[in-house]
């Protein structure tokens, strides 16, 4: 006679984990190949892909980009102007990159020929922060636009940063934004990361950003 | 938004381990959320049972947990619970609820877990 018993089985898989663990794996494939990266978080149209562009023109390295978004061709087709190696990243109905999805994107790019990569994630503030993607620094972008209080709605973005520039700052009166509060809102939050003020219109905070990253690559 | 796509991460993985222990049936799916997570119970739960439909999940009862933030002070050395009474649970990781000072480290409250489900199976033929 067949009896039906119930069995209570423990699970314990933590997605968050997994991928940790994949973005582990993710940076030791980066560190093998002496390959320095920057996971590039931000909102919508603070200006991403503006400032890795002004990076590639600006920085003395050899700079590869993979450019994550929901249809991705755009912002790729930037960057392959510039005659780098570059990888778009369709996240199709995804609102962030996530590391299995990275790793998948180091089959397609060159990593034997770069030796800093940009990885810029899927405009948002929220879901991002969920996701390690095995880089080795997070650099949030935001702007004056998109308004003062940003910092404050969004704390877990900002706590887990390890470089933030808050850009347009040319415009900031224009839109009414205090700029100055933005980066005390930041100093909050975490207390000893670097904040830098931007504008890709005048020049302003470009080297210091450069010089922030360049130190970080020798740390 | 991405809790549809961690649903069905879970959704797979019980249906998963389910399947390797020969359920019948699976009865009970218990999930930790922690609260740092960008992840809201409500809609994780209401996709769960839409994804669950037509499969060996239908009918479970699903258990999400919230967990709480955790935290360890870096100036006085505190490491717990970082409930605040009445404020939100972001004040906690901007200061210690000891010293009141910002060197706080999250220790706890980004957990997505898939923690155990309860399943009924059939057991083998015992007349043979």
């Amino acid at each position: 006679m067949k009896m039906h018993k119930i069995a209570d089985i423990e699970i314990q898989h933590d997605i968050m984990v997994a991928n940790r663990k994949l973005a582990d794996k993710n940076q030791e494939i980066l560190d093998n190949a002496g390959v320095f990266s920057v996971d590039v978080l931000g909102a919508i149209g603070s200006g991403k892909t503006s400032l890795i562009e002004t990076l590639i023109e600006k920085m003395d390295h050899k700079i590869g980009v993979i450019a994550g978004d929901v249809i991705s061709k755009f912002d790729a087709g930037r960057f392959e102007k510039y005659n780098i190696p570059v990888v778009g990243l369709n996240t199709g109905k995804e609102c962030h990159l996530d590391a299995h999805l990275v790793k998948h994107a180091f089959g397609d790019m060159s990593l034997d020929k770069i030796d800093l990569l940009f990885i810029e994630n899927v405009g948002n503030l929220i879901c991002p922060v969920d996701f390690d993607l095995g880089s080795h620094i997070r650099m949030v972008v935001i702007s004056v636009s998109e308004g003062d209080d940003t910092v404050e709605k969004h704390p877990l973005i900002f706590k887990d940063a390890d470089l933030v520039v808050i850009n347009k700052v040319d415009i900031a009166e224009a839109v009414g934004a205090d700029q100055d509060k933005m980066v005390a809102d930041v100093k909050i939050l975490n207390p000893d990361v670097k904040v830098i003020k931007s504008s890709l219109k005048t020049g302003q905070g470009i080297d210091d950003i450069i010089n922030s990253i360049e130190n970080f690559m020798k740390e | 938004m991405h809790e549809l796509s961690m649903a069905d991460a879970m959704v797979k993985t019980v249906l998963d381990v389910a399947e390797k222990n020969d359920a019948t049936e699976v009865l009970e799916v218990t999930i930790e959320v922690g609260k740092l997570t960008m992840l809201n119970p409500e809609q994780l739960k209401f996709l769960l049972d839409v994804l669950i439909e037509n499969t060996l999940l239908e009918g479970a009862e699903i258990n999400i947990v919230e967990l709480p933030v955790k935290v360890k002070c870096n100036s006085c050395e505190y490491t717990g619970s970082a409930d605040m009474d009445g404020s939100d649970h972001y004040l906690a990781i901007v200061k210690c609820p000891e010293c009141g000072e910002r060197n706080v480290e999250i220790t706890a409250g980004r957990e997505c877990n898939v923690k155990n489900i309860k399943i009924e199976k059939e057991e083998g033929d015992e007349d043979a």
